[in-house]
């Protein structure tokens, strides 16, 4: 049940996220990153790449979540393509995530960059548990 | 009148107020006009920023924004704020993720009749040698993190000692392209890993270059002192701190937000997190912030460098021919600690400005001797198909805004509203049609950025002038344009 849909904001893109469980929300907010960042004209998964990352509030690990891709995608010149494996465990007041990443070089993927995604911010952002799952907005300065 | 719930009143033509409430700790002042809070105001939520902004701790006077504000995160983009050094904080919200972003404008004897029919070849060599676009790098060589740790001690002179400029470049810089408090330690090395490739990059989104011409002189001896003449080429450069100063203000937003828990700070958006000036976690940010502004003042040194050799090898003129010079260099997302007269007395605070430029007035120290009668030229660039200003910084500024004036046009269509807007159409035509060649890495970044996703500069600069914040003293219109 993950869906999302565009908001309009004055400067930047912005989307609202609704998702069943929060390893949903957290993939479809790296797809609503992807479907912004760059349109991928043909690709195949070359790589896997393992992320691990902790923080006290959701939002915030979903800010890391998404500027590591961000980072890898930038600096490291590899693209996420999908989520093959993404886990959410909470521990001692602490969110934990991992996951394993599918995902290509740049050079052998044929790809149109679209926005340079300078940030993840935390404007709007909160994470609520609702009827059927959890929503999000998550805004992405250009 | 009410804008989005909230209680907004006139206070004269170009100055709006929003009187304190709920848990504001000073009014909130917008400079605008009733044409542009009718026109672009109404409908985003950059009006609550101020009101957000003005729950800052520590905040002084008011929460200001300037007639371009428009809807950011944390702050509104166009806002103003000054915070007590004591008891009061700093907010990497009230700086923004490009830290430093600016501009430069530079200046070249050379007139428009002189090079007109050379202009496509000139934006064609400068789309070629300044690296734009996402991930933009290789203008040179990929740098060492030693070698980035010293740009961010040494800012712009780190390019004049590699022979990108001259010394004189360093003077008409703002801070002379160097802040004192650059704190190599408190920035990660992600930040570090970010800038080796990114030194002497434009970026994209509203970055640019432009080859512009002096269309318009509003006070001669001001421009004669700014070295500005009508029919003048000069050339305008927009772009900030690249993936370097994005970290920063990522790694910091994280810390921050942990310690607006830990002292107890309950603020309307977590992207106002902040930490008291004077506290470790305030410190660390504001030296890793002076590191990026460093690294920010380097990139424009390098790409002006750049701009410089191509109009000399495609124009085919030697350097006295050209007679380039740096007219200034201002910053626009940036927190400094400043001296300014709070109620009568000068104190120190640490003034946020998120699009905002300064503006400080004839007589101040802080700025070049050259320009000690005129007051600081104040640059602000408007859409690619308008208008660019040049104004000149006043005491009226130092009274009202803590030395600071607005910083460009300001959005008021969405990106996804420009795109649209922009279908079906061939605006690289349009734009040759109206005198100005473009080169771009894509139609989109044409499209998103176009005349019509922006309010006209023109009504932004008059409430300026208008208003006796900044004064105007020329206006510049582009000929040629590269963009990421």
């Amino acid at each position: 049940m993950k869906h999302y849909r565009t908001i309009d904001h004055t400067a930047d893109i912005a989307f609202e996220i609704t998702a069943g469980s929060l390893e949903e929300l957290f993939e479809t907010a790296a797809e609503v990153w992807l479907k912004s960042t760059a349109e991928i004209k043909s690709f195949s998964i070359t790589t896997k790449k393992e992320i691990a990352l902790e923080s006290f509030s959701l939002e915030n690990l979903l800010v890391s979540f998404i500027s590591e891709l961000n980072y890898l995608f930038l600096t490291k010149k590899w693209i996420a393509l999908e989520c093959e494996y993404l886990k959410i465990n909470k521990h001692d007041n602490k969110y934990m995530l991992r996951a394993v990443l599918n995902g290509s070089d740049l050079q052998s993927v044929k790809v149109i960059p679209k926005e340079e995604i300078k940030a993840v911010t935390f404007h709007q952002m909160n994470i609520e548990k609702t009827g059927t799952g959890y929503r999000t907005k998550i805004i992405f300065d250009i | 009148m009410k804008i989005q719930g909230i209680e907004i009143t006139k206070i004269n033509d170009t100055l709006w107020e929003i009187p304190k409430y709920g848990g504001m700790l000073v009014p909130g002042r917008i400079y605008t006009s009733k044409n542009l809070l009718d026109s672009t105001l109404q409908n985003d939520e950059a009006i609550k920023q101020v009101v957000n902004v003005a729950h800052l701790p520590g905040i002084q006077k008011y929460s200001l924004a300037m007639p371009d504000i428009h809807w950011g995160y944390g702050f509104p983009i166009g806002g103003v704020a000054a915070t007590d050094l004591d008891e009061g904080v700093i907010s990497p919200g009230g700086v923004g993720y490009d830290i430093n972003c600016g501009v430069r404008l530079a200046r070249t004897s050379l007139e428009f009749n002189s090079i007109k029919k050379r202009i496509s070849k000139l934006i064609e060599n400068l789309f070629k040698n300044v690296p734009t676009g996402v991930g933009a790098h290789g203008a040179i060589r990929k740098l060492s993190a030693k070698e980035i740790k010293n740009i961010l001690v040494n800012g712009s002179q780190w390019a004049v000692e590699q022979g990108f400029g001259s010394d004189e470049d360093i003077i008409y810089t703002e801070e002379q392209g160097k802040l004192k408090g650059a704190d190599t330690g408190a920035v990660s090395n992600r930040a570090i890993e970010r800038g080796m490739d990114q030194a002497g990059t434009l970026g994209s989104g509203n970055h640019f270059l432009e080859v512009d011409i002096v269309k318009e002189i509003y006070d001669k001896e001001k421009a004669g002192v700014f070295g500005l003449f009508k029919g003048q080429i000069v050339i305008l450069i927009h772009t900030g701190s690249r993936g370097l100063g994005y970290q920063v203000c990522d790694d910091y937003l994280k810390v921050l937000v942990e310690a607006g828990n830990k002292y107890g700070f309950k603020l309307p958006d977590k992207q106002l997190a902040c930490a008291p000036v004077k506290s470790e976690e305030g410190q660390n940010y504001l030296g890793a912030m002076q590191a990026a502004a460093n690294f920010a003042w380097n990139n424009r040194q390098i790409i002006m460098h750049i701009a410089k050799k191509t109009l000399m090898q495609t124009l085919n003129i030697s350097e006295s021919e050209l007679d380039f010079h740096l007219v200034y260099d201002v910053c626009h997302n940036i927190a400094k600690i400043e001296e300014h007269n709070i109620n009568g007395e000068v104190k120190k605070v640490c003034v946020h400005r998120k699009g905002a430029t300064r503006a400080f007035p004839p007589g101040n120290n802080q700025i070049p001797a050259k320009y000690s009668f005129t007051g600081q030229p104040v640059l602000i660039p408007g859409d690619m198909g308008r208008y660019s200003y040049v104004l000149a910084g006043t005491e009226k500024a130092m009274d009202e805004t803590f030395g600071s004036s607005c910083h460009g046009a300001g959005r008021v269509k969405s990106r996804h509203k420009a795109l649209k807007m922009g279908k079906g159409r061939n605006l690289v035509a349009e734009l040759k049609k109206a005198g100005i060649e473009i080169q771009a890495k894509g139609y989109r970044t044409i499209a998103e950025e176009m005349s019509y996703a922006y309010k006209d500069v023109s009504d932004v600069v008059d409430v300026m002038d208008k208003a006796g914040i900044s004064k105007k003293v020329a206006k510049l219109r582009p000929l040629g344009v590269i963009k990421g």
